[in-house]
């Protein structure tokens, strides 16, 4: 394992930048331990002040320091995403495996259920969920429900690799040999679909943490707890651009930013690391 | 016969689809008898299609639909009518009394688990032992197929093929099952590793007395190893003699073809194939199946099914041209 990381760091441009870009967030996210400002207090530096010494990234018009404000905002995005990205891979595991071993009307019915999750809109919903829970629309409760409408792209994708297991032949030899059901698809099937898992995830938390700063921004989300939307929220409530405080939304938008290109280009390298084909043909061979 | 440890009578299991209607059935196993004794090595030759396969799946009561058993009995020395088992006496029998070595055996060992825990899947639950019992063991036993005891830690992938042949072999053997069903065992070695495994499993089956029922379309495979054969042709067995006697005197046409076809050491002429293709078991031949393509056809051959019967001792051929 970590010599796969250390041959993938080494010969794998893509993944060395993820990587680094990654890393990065999660060391900003970390500083929040350390922060001299609880996230919540408001008017304890000068506001208004650019980028400089020692506000490294300036201070809100809110009087809070841009770049502690920061650490505490990205620590909550990448938990929120990190929750999301978890829940909906034990659902989509689960899901997956059992109808794309199960076959039949088991499948059927499975499918069904995921292929309406594929197809609903998912931001009015989300929306319409907002305005009628209000208050009571927490961070736990908004994650859970992220976790239940993003489970079932990569259920599909999980039934087709377990629609192959079920063939091979250790599959039929367990069966002879007496296994049951959940014994299969834990002990025989999931080890074999993890690495796929693994790539899923990250994009799946890019997705989740792409939905929940749009809703955020838009304030609908809870704006008490900091997170990157709530800090672009709160910045577009003060006319910040306007304002000429440009640095109260750049940063926020930058380090998002890092998360998405970098979560995205651990995926694209580990993909094509898991894929045989695209190993193939990076070693020249086939198409 | 008290030392008959498998008895087939009669046996039909057809393939039954219903396609938009259209009704369709392929008669794979079409009445079949034959007998395994205790501590001995059954051949089942036949080509691609003859059946073998679901035969086996028949003979394992492993069978599913669209495959149904429409006639005949499957008799085990330890399961009286194994057709008519309920799941969880089956799943009793299996492993225990009953092993399965499958077809292309390379991939019954699960990529992304160690031979350690493939041993612990597929047999843990069938010896009753402690856990240090049991590596103790698959230790002992895999020294017996002449495999380092150190693989257990290893992944299948970090095996060569012979090894991993080895290994299955070792699987379905740790319990020391009755009766083993081996599906093309050697298929995908090359023939130098390949009569390395074949001479071990015959020491590991003398070793444990168990009764095997091999099936592969190799006839030097059965030739090493099978000490009575039976030959398949679309369907039904049309043959059945001791090795030697099969290949030296063989008396069924179809069987006479294969073994003429055979190459040998210094002859070099050029062999005659058969004329024809096996029949579509969806749509057979009436009367004797191989008629279409034997050169000793008979006109009663085009309507009647020849029976076996017995040409010389333990040599039993359905053919109507074969006096007795």
């Amino acid at each position: 394992m970590f010599r796969i990381l250390r041959d993938l760091l080494k010969t794998n441009g893509e993944f060395a930048l993820g990587a680094a870009l990654t890393g990065l967030v999660f060391v900003i996210a970390a500083l929040s331990f350390v922060s001299p400002q609880p996230p919540l207090d408001v008017y304890v530096v000068p506001p208004d002040l650019p980028p400089g010494w020692p506000y490294v990234f300036g201070t809100t018009s809110r009087g809070q320091d841009v770049f502690w404000q920061l650490t505490f905002a990205i620590r909550n995005t990448l938990l929120f995403g990190l929750t999301v990205a978890l829940l909906s891979r034990v659902i989509s595991l689960v899901v997956g495996l059992l109808s794309g071993y199960k076959g039949g009307w088991v499948d059927r019915l499975l499918m069904s259920i995921n292929d309406t999750f594929i197809v609903i809109p998912l931001l009015p919903i989300l929306v319409l969920l907002y305005f009628v829970m209000r208050d009571r629309m927490t961070w736990g409760w908004l994650a859970l429900t992220m976790a239940l409408l993003g489970w079932a792209y990569d259920a599909r994708l999980i039934r087709s690799v377990a629609l192959s297991l079920r063939h091979r032949d250790f599959t039929r030899t367990s069966v002879f040999s007496g296994m049951s059901t959940r014994e299969i698809l834990q002990r025989e099937h999931m080890p074999y679909v993890l690495p796929i898992v693994f790539s899923t995830t990250l994009n799946n938390m890019n997705w989740s943490i792409g939905l929940e700063v749009t809703l955020a921004v838009l304030g609908f989300t809870d704006i008490n707890s900091p997170s990157i939307g709530g800090m672009i929220y709160w910045a577009n409530q003060h006319t910040a651009l306007v304002a000429g405080i440009w640095w109260w939304i750049a940063f926020p938008v930058a380090l998002v930013m890092m998360v998405f290109i970098g979560l995205y280009l651990l995926a694209v390298s580990l993909n094509e690391y898991i894929d045989p084909r695209s190993r193939l043909s990076r070693m020249g061979i086939g198409a | 016969m008290s030392d008959v440890v498998l008895s087939v009578q009669g046996l039909k299991a057809y393939y039954m689809t219903r396609h938009f209607g259209v009704q369709r059935e392929v008669r794979a196993v079409d009445g079949i008898d034959f007998e395994v004794r205790r501590n001995e090595i059954y051949g089942l030759a036949g080509e691609s299609s003859s059946g073998k396969t679901t035969l086996i799946k028949t003979i394992a009561a492993a069978w599913k639909p669209p495959l149904q058993i429409v006639a005949g009995t499957v008799r085990f020395s330890f399961a009286p009518d194994i057709l008519r088992c309920k799941p969880d006496e089956l799943a009793r029998l299996r492993w225990k009394h009953l092993a399965i070595i499958v077809q292309g055996s390379m991939s019954v060992l699960n990529p992304v688990r160690r031979i350690r825990e493939s041993f612990v899947d597929f047999a843990f639950r069938h010896l009753g032992v402690a856990r240090a019992a049991f590596d103790q063991r698959v230790a002992a036993h895999l020294a017996r197929v002449r495999l380092d005891p150190g693989i257990v830690d290893a992944y299948p992938h970090e095996l060569s093929g012979g090894m991993r042949q080895r290994v299955t072999i070792a699987l379905a053997t740790i319990c020391r099952p009755e009766f083993v069903i081996a599906d093309e065992p050697t298929t995908a070695l090359d023939v130098l590793v390949q009569k390395d495994v074949l001479d071990m499993m015959r020491e590991v089956q003398r070793e444990i007395g168990s009764s095997m029922l091999l099936v592969t379309h190799d006839l030097g495979v059965h030739a090493h190893v099978a000490d009575r054969m039976g030959i398949m042709y679309a369907g039904r067995l049309v043959e059945e003699a001791p090795t030697a006697e099969l290949f030296r005197a063989p008396r069924h046409p179809y069987t006479a073809h294969l073994v003429a076809s055979l190459p040998r050491i210094g002859d070099r002429t050029a062999r005659k194939p058969l004329e024809g293709t096996p029949p579509n078991l969806a749509a057979p031949p009436a009367g004797c199946r191989f008629h279409p393509r034997c050169p000793l056809a008979m006109d009663r051959c085009r309507t009647e099914v020849p029976p076996m019967q017995v040409v010389a001792p333990q040599h039993r051929v359905a053919c109507f041209a074969v006096r007795t």
